[in-house]
């Protein structure tokens, strides 16, 4: 038995591999402009595809997974490789699910566990094998490396009928909305762009990073993509979330359900955000939150 | 032609007293990206394609057939208010509870079956009940058919289809040839609601419901829900009033400090 691993750092198929080994012996497609030397040190045959376009990664899976015919296919949950690998899966009738942990592999099947219903629950599946697996990202512990130095095969698949025609990078705020340990968080309840300055200041009393709902990143782009916290966005794992202005939608609710200690300020009391926070304050952000500020920044300053 | 999905609606969620997801209380509607998938469907066609149709195609995942039904016509009858010219439903309780493969192979099935020859399938780029995304994928590569996934702009130059694909680090301009199916972001398009005239237009539009035996090639499901849990996270809930301002201030700060995540004198 044979299993595939797919994906661009070697973090992701360290983690891939764990399982992968599990299941049969290993092979791995790595894509993009990358060294794919370090690889080979995990001990198995490693193939390189240097493009990272979708369409190119789909016809040189497509070639991989008909030669080897592997029992499982792993790979990070991105959105090129949900593209990519959801197109195998078609092809073939093959179960697929992303964002999972959890994962064990026992005979014939696979079970795994993933956020169902927008975030509001845990489910826990079962797939027949062959399946592909799209991991959460640090859920699963890395592979080490070992055995015989692997091969390297450089992939060549045929010209995409997709062309890329351009690419832009995203507009970064500077900000690792991810790994931020105290987030203070701004929405609609924000009148205009120039007034978020006042979240800023708390969040520089604070030293915290600034994330914010959909609406401000996606909609009125007043911040850029890298602060949006939500399902869509990013999901944050903070030990402080301090909601300013935030009704607390599904979707926002989703992407904080890791973080320690929620606080809402919201001039709302009906809003949803106050059944979903550990302490809220019922007032105009105007108001309530400069005077926050302040008094932080008297009582922080003198513990210092 | 647009994919609409009547998904569980994760805002009617309830659990039994072990914590497991009740899904006898929980309702469908139509997943909120297929409402943007719809809406481009109208705009490209008015732009693009004058005088064609718009299909629309579902496979009711949820059962029983019985219970689930309303719901689902629900569903289907939003997108023909929005604009579907007309509708195919795949309701069948061997189809539920379905999953991706299932879904994605009874589309095609209809597809071939009615001999539609859609010029471009559109979709949500994932739905709010099961969020994997795959299904345009999967009806893709089955079609033989480009993939464009994560649009938030799409438009038709020559022939192509132009899209920006939203990812995770850059935003890629892609071109790709007709047909086509591409999935949408919610970023796409604002959808309007459809108008009063709309909404009593949509029920005599024509709509087909079919059952697993009248397609050929529909894959039974695979995927097992073993269990679903009620994911309880379990907030304080406690507002802090004060008299003033700086009363309020200065108790959540306290309540902070008490908690351990800041450290004030």
């Amino acid at each position: 038995m044979t299993s595939l691993v797919v994906a661009q750092k070697e973090d992701d198929v360290a983690e891939a591999l764990t399982i992968a080994r599990q299941v049969g012996e290993p092979h791995i497609l790595v894509f993009g402009q990358v060294d794919p030397s370090p690889l080979l040190d995990y001990g198995h045959p490693v193939h390189h595809l240097r493009s990272d376009d979708t369409e190119s990664l789909f016809l040189a899976l497509r070639s991989l997974y008909e030669s080897l015919k592997p029992s499982v296919v792993l790979a990070p949950t991105t959105k090129n490789l949900k593209d990519v690998l959801s197109r195998v899966a078609g092809l073939y009738d093959l179960p697929l699910a992303t964002e999972v942990y959890d994962v064990k592999v026992s005979g014939s099947s696979a079970s795994y566990r993933r956020g169902f219903l927008s975030g509001r629950a845990i489910a826990l599946e079962e797939v027949p094998l062959p399946a592909v697996l799209l991991l959460a990202p640090r859920k699963t512990p890395r592979a080490s490396k070992g055995g015989a130095k692997g091969t390297l095969e450089t992939v060549q698949p045929p010209s995409p009928t997709v062309k890329v025609l351009e690419r832009r990078p995203k507009e970064r705020g500077g900000v690792n909305i991810e790994a931020a340990e105290l987030i203070v968080s701004v929405g609609r309840g924000f009148r205009s762009k120039e007034d978020l300055k006042i979240a800023f200041e708390l969040a520089d009393v604070l030293g915290a990073q600034v994330g914010c709902s959909r609406p401000i990143a996606a909609d009125l782009k007043w911040l850029s993509e890298d602060h949006w916290v939500g399902l869509s966005g990013h999901k944050v794992a903070p030990k402080l979330y301090i909601a300013i202005g935030i009704s607390g939608a599904p979707q926002h609710l989703a992407g904080i359900t890791d973080a320690k200690l929620v606080v809402a300020i919201n001039n709302d009391k009906s809003a949803p955000i106050f059944k979903n926070c550990d302490y809220g304050v019922v007032a105009d952000l105007y108001q309530f939150v400069p005077v926050l500020t302040k008094r932080l920044k008297e009582r922080l300053n003198l513990s210092k | 032609m647009v994919l609409l999905k009547p998904a569980l609606n994760p805002e009617t969620i309830r659990g039994t007293p072990e914590g497991l997801v009740d899904f006898d209380y929980m309702s469908l509607k139509l997943s909120d990206i297929d409402r943007n998938a719809v809406e481009e469907a109208v705009r490209l066609r008015d732009a693009y394609f004058k005088g064609s149709k718009i299909y629309s195609v579902t496979v009711a995942a949820w059962g029983p057939v019985d219970k689930r039904d309303k719901d689902v016509k629900m569903a289907v009858q939003e997108g023909l208010a929005k604009g579907v010219d007309e509708a195919f439903i795949v309701e069948d309780d061997s189809l539920t509870p379905g999953d991706p493969v299932t879904t994605a192979s009874a589309i095609v099935a209809v597809i071939r079956k009615f001999n539609l020859k859609p010029d471009l399938v559109l979709a949500g780029e994932a739905t709010i009940d099961g969020f994997t995304g795959q299904v345009a994928g999967r009806v893709a590569a089955k079609l033989g058919l480009p993939y464009v996934s994560f649009a938030r702009k799409l438009d038709v130059k020559d022939g192509r289809i132009v899209a920006e694909r939203d990812v995770e680090d850059y935003v890629e301009v892609v071109e790709a040839p007709i047909p086509a199916v591409v999935s949408v972001t919610r970023e796409i398009n604002v959808p309007r609601p459809p108008t009063l005239i709309q909404i009593r237009m949509a029920s005599r539009k024509p709509q087909h419901v079919i059952k697993a035996s009248d397609l050929e090639g529909v894959v039974k499901p695979k995927r097992k829900l073993a269990e679903a849990r009620v994911l309880a996270v379990k907030r304080k809930q406690t507002i802090i009033e004060g008299k003033t301002l700086e009363e309020t201030a200065d108790k959540l700060i306290d309540a902070l400090a008490a908690e351990g995540v800041i450290r004030v004198r």
